[in-house]
């Protein structure tokens, strides 16, 4: 009976194809990736509020000023620049090779995907040096708190900062920034390292043959897009962080 | 038979082009189209960069910076999920099932923000600090 029912009445779906015309992976990993978006979502939106109950904040131009190997100059964005740039470049070379497993080209997935694990493992290598020279500096979670590491305090605020509320505020502050920052780049960090671990088994699956006999290669389309997406978060994260 | 696609075997629903030959014409075209994008992309976090560096000391006001910056992020943000993760080649009800949710930031992003400013105006107000 209802079966009938349902054949009348073409506006009703009755199964089979999809009516998105995606597999069901391909589906599940956008709306994985919308409930992600709402997570950091979330971490960057009360890292706002923060920042808008106080009355001072750490400067970004005085806080990531330091680039390796170049001691005590004063470069500010030129470190995390090159961190984008990389995540950005990591993003074309996964483009590259889903459009390689479009062309159905072995060798040409496993070359870009290479590339691509590459960019992240760089990309990585790079937060590291960062997280490592802020630690040097004091800062961690929970850093600044009753008077602690208050000598390097100064160097995280904009010259002209007012000196009184600098004072009253600025250990406060300071602490809130870097549990911040840690936090979410540090929630970014472990969705690269994720990404990178994915990239690889992919990777291997190629190599191996897998997608070849199987006659497609959607699976580096569906872990492109979590590599893209991470690419994404880094965009937000780089803006808040960085430039506001 | 209908419900087979969605018991067995998922590729019978794989929507990516099976033929599409590297040399074609048509694949030097999409590639062609991914490096436009990367230039679009590095040159915008170049001029986002050089707006944090320069921005203030030629006297632009710090809101007017800043609604460069918010710009500039969602318009890569848009290219990125548009052409490098292929969401503006999927049909439109898919882009809506993604978009439309997304919409929720509106309210979340002003509803905290301006929380958060409202408590530091109540704090100064009555001299909590």
């Amino acid at each position: 009976m209802s079966s009938v029912a349902l054949e009348s009445n073409k506006k009703v779906w009755g199964g089979g194809r999809s009516p998105f015309n995606l597999s069901y992976g391909k589906i599940m990993m956008w709306y994985f990736l919308m409930s992600d978006a709402f997570t950091f979502g979330a971490f960057l939106i009360s890292y706002g509020t923060t920042r808008f109950f106080s009355s001072i904040w750490p400067d970004a131009n005085s806080v990531f000023k330091s680039f390796p190997f170049c001691g005590e100059a004063n470069l500010p964005l030129m470190f995390v620049s090159l961190m984008t740039f990389i995540l950005i470049i990591s993003s074309v070379t996964m483009v590259m090779a889903v459009h390689a497993g479009h062309c159905r080209d072995k060798a040409g997935v496993i070359k870009w995907m290479l590339w691509t694990i590459l960019g992240g493992i760089a990309f990585l290598g790079c937060q590291a040096w960062e997280w490592t020279h802020l630690h040097h500096h004091g800062a961690w979670w929970g850093a600044f708190r009753n008077g602690a590491s208050a000598e390097f305090l100064p160097h995280f605020f904009a010259h002209n900062v007012d000196p009184t509320l600098f004072a009253a505020e600025g250990a406060d502050a300071a602490h809130k920034f870097f549990n911040f920052f840690f936090t979410i780049t540090g929630f970014h960090g472990a969705h690269v390292a994720s990404g990178v671990v994915l990239n690889i088994i992919i990777l291997l699956n190629t190599i191996n043959g897998t997608y070849e006999k199987r006659g497609h290669y959607e699976m580096v389309e569906k872990v492109g897009l979590y590599w893209h997406f991470v690419d994404l978060v880094w965009v937000f994260v780089f803006t808040c962080f960085y430039l506001l | 038979m209908e419900f087979s696609n969605y018991e067995s075997d998922q590729s019978a629903l794989y929507s990516g082009e099976h033929h599409l030959d590297a040399n074609s014409a048509d694949s030097k075209a999409k590639v062609k189209n991914i490096i436009k994008v990367t230039a679009i992309l590095t040159v915008v976090t170049i001029v986002e960069v050089g707006l944090g560096l320069y921005g203030h000391s030629v006297g632009m006001p710090k809101w007017l910076i800043n609604s460069f910056f918010i710009l500039l992020t969602l318009f890569k943000a848009g290219y990125i999920v548009k052409i490098f993760m292929h969401l503006g080649d999927e049909i439109k009800n898919m882009i809506l099932t993604i978009l439309i949710p997304l919409a929720l930031f509106f309210w979340f992003i002003i509803a905290f923000l301006w929380d958060g400013s409202f408590w530091l105006w109540i704090n100064h107000a009555f001299g909590i600090r």
